[in-house]
């Protein structure tokens, strides 16, 4: 111990600075790691916190799909991303079909917007010559990776997301907290719920760039449930998840490079070490201040 | 705003609950409705509301069918239960008003309305930690936001200690004096301080409207 971690900080960082791919990867991570709670939030609050992993899953076969066209048709695609994208707004889209079918079991049009989404995935993964290393990059992320597009899109989308959900804060917020009112306020719920769902599909399929359809969930959710537990008012509770997720963002990209293990899983964890660590001391000063009072 | 409700009849499912249900009142009426529990009262809401989606020309507000009304804006809500509202979700008091605020009130005269309510200093507090009477007012505070010519209220005072009724219903009183439109469901009419001028009971979903004239004179059936 004692000086080890400082040299380890300092190759971390002229790793930033000498190393595009690290460049990327941090500038993916920051974006990434900003939008996923800022929509993980809205999901969280309309009960719906298992969406992102039906999407993800539903994009995945997408990337699959994409993987098809390119390697066995030759179809002049660029990238299964793009594909995955759509998918994903798909994937969105169908499950408010669902919902409002199903009106009285909204849920289950979770496990049948998954239930598609491997069963396609299995499939083109199948068709498309087997499990590779894209396929591995797809499920557990591959943020080492990214290509400057993908930054450039990120970027793009990220500024987009951002504006929008400055000019619509009201509408927005509440639309989230309490549809019948929004409706009474004369706001087009269905037109922002459409929206809403786009973006989440749009989210969710960049997302899975970072950490993988497997944990994409994780990552819009848990900082959200962390900062909830601690949060006084919406804003500051936004705040701390955005800052709880950054700050696994680049412990995560900081010890997967050290210690060579996967980003995306150490992302994750590093969340839920955030949140068992919040959980703790929140119990132990909220504790301490009952004793206080009662003496 | 007037009201005219023609005919209405509306179940969910299989079931009825509002049975040829017909009555007008006129803007700056004050209307309390009662009825046993499970008697329709807040399906009929509902339906006023456009909650509920009903047939064309059997409701008509300020003359316009209601399929058609597209100002809701001018009508204030409080629900009965705040199923609807996500909460759980940290949010407060201001924010919740400011977002409801879509242009009209300004800030003095939410801190004014929340000062008639009582709840001026918990403008800052997270709406979890409040108590059933304190979110109670929240809501009421909400539907004032934006200048409601009618103001629907579905049972306000259940779980209300005595003072917090009383000022409530003096907030209510005095915009009714100021010429809103009041609609109060009421689980009883004789305990209410309302100063209502219609009362209309619900009784298996059929509605017999009287003004106060009749209620004073006949009492309850
Ligand atoms: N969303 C709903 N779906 C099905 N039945 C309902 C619904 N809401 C109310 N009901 C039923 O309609 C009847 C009237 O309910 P309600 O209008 O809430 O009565 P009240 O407000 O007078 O107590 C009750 O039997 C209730 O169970
Ligand atoms: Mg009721």
């Amino acid at each position: 111990m004692g000086i080890e971690p400082l040299i380890m900080a300092s190759s971390f960082i002229r790793a930033l600075i000498e190393r595009e791919f690290m460049q990327l990867a941090l500038i993916t991570g920051v974006f990434i790691g900003f939008l996923a709670p800022l929509i993980g939030a809205f999901v969280v609050i309309k009960r719906l916190s298992l969406i992102a992993d039906t999407l993800s899953h539903f994009s995945l076969a997408g990337l699959a799909i994409g993987m098809y066209f390119i390697n066995i048709l030759s179809l002049p695609i660029g990238d299964p991303l793009y594909i995955g994208m759509v998918f994903g707004i798909i994937g969105a889209l169908l499950i408010e079909v669902l919902r409002g079918y199903y009106r009285n079991y909204k849920e289950i049009s979770m496990p049948i917007v998954i239930s598609i989404g491997t069963a396609l995935s299995a499939l083109f993964i199948s068709l498309s010559g087997g499990f590779n290393s894209s396929v591995y990059n797809y499920l557990f992320g591959s943020i080492l990776t990214v290509g400057r597009n993908f930054v450039i899109i990120i970027s793009l989308v990220t500024l987009v997301i951002l504006a929008l959900v400055i000019i619509f804060y009201k509408q927005i917020v509440i639309v989230s907290f309490d549809e019948a009112y929004a409706r009474l306020l004369g706001i087009s719920v269905r037109k922002f719920q459409i929206v809403t769902t786009i973006i989440l599909g749009i989210v969710v399929s960049l997302a899975i760039e970072t950490v993988g359809v497997l944990l994409v969930g994780s990552l819009m959710i848990i900082p959200v449930a962390t900062a909830m537990k601690v949060g006084r008012s919406f804003k500051s509770t936004l705040a701390l998840a955005i800052i709880f997720s950054e700050a696994s963002v680049l412990l995560g990209l900081w010890f997967s490079y050290i210690f060579s293990i996967p980003s995306g899983a150490t992302i994750v964890l590093f969340n839920i070490a955030i949140m068992v660590s919040v959980v703790i001391l929140k119990k132990f000063f909220f504790n301490r201040s009952l004793k206080e009072k009662q003496s | 705003m007037r009201i005219d409700v023609d005919n209405l009849s509306f179940g969910y499912d299989y079931r009825t609950v509002l049975k040829n249900v017909s009555f007008s009142i006129e803007s700056g009426d004050f209307l309390v409705i009662v009825g046993q529990n499970g008697s329709g009262k807040s399906t009929l809401v509902k339906c006023l509301l456009g909650i509920n989606k009903v047939p064309d020309s059997k409701i008509f507000l300020n003359g316009i069918e209601i399929n058609d009304f597209s100002n809701w804006i001018q009508i204030g809500y409080v629900p009965q239960k705040f199923d609807d509202f996500n909460y759980e979700f940290p949010i407060t008091v201001n924010e919740i008003l400011n977002v409801t605020k879509l242009t009209k009130a300004d800030e003095d005269e939410k801190l004014e309305i929340m000062d008639n309510l009582g709840i001026l200093t918990l403008q800052n507090e997270n709406i979890n930690t409040l108590s059933g009477g304190q979110m109670q007012r929240v809501f009421i505070a909400r539907a004032l936001m934006n200048h409601p010519t009618l103001l629907i209220l579905d049972e306000p005072t259940v779980g209300v200690d005595q003072d917090n009724t009383d000022r409530f219903y003096r907030v209510v009183n005095d915009l009714n004096d100021q010429g809103v439109t009041i609609m109060l469901i009421s689980h009883d009419l004789n305990s209410s301080k309302a100063n209502f001028s219609h009362a209309m009971w619900l009784d298996n979903g059929e509605a017999t409207l009287k003004n106060i004239s009749e209620v004073a004179l006949g009492g309850e059936e």
